[in-house]
């Protein structure tokens, strides 16, 4: 059991952070959890826990967190606004911090019209910048909303997700710049493919002076197959995948696009590691935890620091 | 021995089209007796769902509606609304389980034009199929 | 306005199903204007379930009758002299209006013929888009008249989120993304700035936080 974020120690220490997406099962099993998480020890930082991803039920983000905290990995446990109301959020993020987990992602959530319940009702009474917000007051003041005092703050390094691809590509920068103002120490971007939208916008908030306040890490997906890079392009939002990147997919056999697929994430993950401002990147492989190894392994990214506090 | 009923077509038709006259009007009904009944109306815009759906329930075992060619409406959209409305009263009487048939539009021709009593030959013609609409069985 | 929709009629020929003599209510005001409720629907619905009736060899009448409002007892309260009459009332009004008739008739059940669906305007002929929350705390202000309740999604107040692509809505590309309009509209006038602080959590009670809401007005009181 770790009880400290290895991931901000590492970020402090001014080294390159590897973090990567570890879904939970659809399922009550608590093995599936520790058998996924250990293809990721020592290979990754920190693993971040979705929470319902796409409004699909899944094992509890938080409950998932715990059984990875005692295995002795750093878990950063995902929060979405959509299924719970400022009580159960204020609830659970008390409650994280007592069973050790040392990290938290706050995000707004897909809508749950894309998920397995689309008849349930969205709560939606937080957005994920007024959450950042209430887990920065609850850790730096000890107070909940409304001002109440905690008997014991909780310990969180505060995260939020950034993409630079959605609309509108101007306000991009100012959402960025109000997360970070509300207390994000770290943000987590939409997965990069397009190299010089991403550079672009690095500029923008470099320019605003976020790259010394929070620490960004660029996100990637490796691609399975030019099947799934056509559909992320044409039918997931906020996704830029240039028609270079289709063409490179599309132009090796089926059996070599995995192949080409790792490879391209790592020749991406090395573009980035350049990029200055760009403190760490996020491995999203989404049912193909597997090749993240390979992937960090092959972006020069091994073995990962052991830092002591 | 059942007695096979006449169907009764009620059939609105705008004033300007086709060319009739309210003597052609009356010779029509007396020649098709209970088999028509015709409704002038100074434009096909000015017909509604409530009176297509009035008739079917009151005496018509079809309603159909006769209007301007496209373009040539002298109200501009009278005949454009009209189909519309064609439309939605099919989607009513088919949610209750009458035939989509038992209502319908005609296209008067503007290079052909026809008579009225064409086209009401044309219409009954078009309908026969149907048959005596279960709203008026005999119970 | 409040906007409604007229259910389906299989399934308003069950819940009238028991009844021999229903007075078919009408609505003029909201829900005839959104062509579901008022006078000319409430004749074609009523002509609609005789035709049914018919072919089901059902003997049962239908009477029509259209209120200035359903939901205003002024104009309910004209019912008394003929409630005797039914034994159902087919209330095409909005749950409103059917509860107001509902609540002083209560020994004949007000049977509803819409789905009462949301606050709005009507946008262009035939189109009408949801825009109010009736949330008891009006922030439009802020929003260059965009509510961002009742028009995102995910009823961000500091938003976008990250799926909004070309001015629309992850959850359906016909939706307008609600902070694309208030970012588009708070620059025309020059007021973008204010997107930069960060709104506070909503205060729900307002909406919420008693139960059903009441408005008293002594001075309009007898």
């Amino acid at each position: 059991m770790s009880d400290i974020s290895q991931l901000k120690k590492v970020l402090e220490k001014g080294e390159f952070a590897v973090t990567a997406e570890c879904g939970p099962p659809k399922g009550a099993d608590a093995e599936a959890v520790l058998k996924k998480a250990e293809t990721l020890r020592g290979k990754v930082d920190a693993l971040n826990v979705t929470d319902n991803q796409t409004a699909i039920v899944r094992m509890s983000s938080l409950a998932a967190c715990s059984l990875i905290n005692t295995a002795g990995l750093d878990p950063v446990l995902q929060v979405v606004v959509r299924d719970r109301n400022r009580i159960a959020l204020q609830s659970d993020i008390l409650g994280a911090s007592a069973l050790g987990i040392r990290n938290v992602l706050c995000l707004s959530g897909d809508h749950q019209s894309f998920g397995n319940q689309p008849q349930a009702a969205g709560v939606f009474d937080l957005d994920s910048i007024q959450l950042v917000q209430v887990v920065r007051g609850m850790r730096d003041q000890g107070t909940i909303l409304g001002g109440e005092t905690l008997d014991s703050p909780p310990d969180l390094f505060i995260g939020a997700a950034a993409n630079p691809f959605a609309d509108p590509p101007a306000f991009r920068v100012v959402r960025l710049a109000k997360k970070i103002g509300a207390g994000a120490n770290f943000i987590q971007t939409q997965c990069i493919y397009n190299l010089q939208r991403f550079g672009t916008w690095l500029e923008m908030a470099r320019d605003r002076g976020l790259t010394e306040k929070a620490f960004i890490l660029g996100g990637v997906t490796p691609l399975k197959s030019s099947g799934m890079a056509k559909y992320m392009k044409n039918r997931v939002s906020g996704m830029d995948i240039p028609d270079e990147i289709i063409g490179r997919m599309e132009g090796v056999a089926k059996e070599k696009q995995r192949e080409e697929g790792i490879r391209i994430c790592v020749e991406t993950i090395q573009r980035l590691k350049e990029m200055p401002g760009v403190k760490g990147i996020h491995v999203m492989a989404i049912e193909w935890e597997e090749a993240v190894g390979e992937i960090v392994e092959r972006a020069g990214l091994l073995p990962r620091p052991i830092v002591v506090s | 021995m059942t007695n096979k009923r006449e169907t009764t077509l009620g059939l609105f038709y705008c004033q300007n089209v086709p060319v009739s006259s309210e003597q052609e009007r009356q010779n029509l009904e007396l020649k098709y007796g209970q088999r028509i009944r015709l409704f002038p109306i100074p434009c096909s815009g000015r017909l509604e769902p409530l009176h297509l759906l009035r008739a079917l329930e009151e005496f018509a075992d079809m309603a159909y509606v006769i209007t301007c060619p496209e373009g040539a409406c002298r109200y501009f959209e009278g005949n454009y609304r009209a189909r519309k409305r064609v439309q939605r009263t099919q989607a009513i009487i088919s949610s209750i389980g009458l035939e989509v048939d038992r209502v319908g539009i005609i296209v008067g021709s503007k290079d052909a034009p026809k008579a009225l009593g064409e086209l009401v030959d044309d219409i009954l013609k078009r309908t026969s199929g149907l048959g005596p609409s279960p709203v008026h069985k005999k119970v | 306005m409040i906007t409604a929709v007229q259910k389906p009629i299989d399934e308003i020929r069950e819940m009238i199903a028991p009844y021999k003599k229903i007075l078919v209510l009408g609505c003029a005001s909201c829900v005839a204007e959104c062509a579901a409720g008022g006078e000319k629907e409430t004749a074609m619905l009523a002509s609609t379930l005789r035709m049914a009736a018919k072919m089901n060899g059902e003997e049962v009448g239908f009477t029509e009758m259209t209120l200035d409002r359903q939901c205003v007892k002024e104009f309910y309260i004209r019912l008394d002299d003929v409630i005797d009459q039914y034994d159902a009332v087919l209330s095409l009004a909005c749950g409103a209006g059917v509860q107001a008739v509902a609540d002083m008739f209560q020994d004949v059940p007000i049977i509803p013929a819409l789905n009462t669906e949301f606050l709005g305007e009507t946008k262009d002929q035939g189109l009408w888009v949801e825009n109010c929350l009736g949330c008891g705390d009006c922030m439009l202000y802020y929003f260059g008249g965009v509510c961002p309740l009742a028009r995102c999604s995910k009823q961000l107040l500091n938003g976008p989120c990250g799926g909004s692509m070309d001015g629309k809505c992850e959850v359906n590309p016909e939706i307008d993304c609600a902070w694309q309009l208030i970012i588009d509209r708070l620059s025309k006038i020059g007021a973008l700035e204010r997107l930069e602080k960060i709104y506070p959590p909503k205060d729900w009670s307002k909406k919420q936080g008693g139960g059903p809401r009441k408005i008293v007005r002594e001075d309009q009181q007898k």
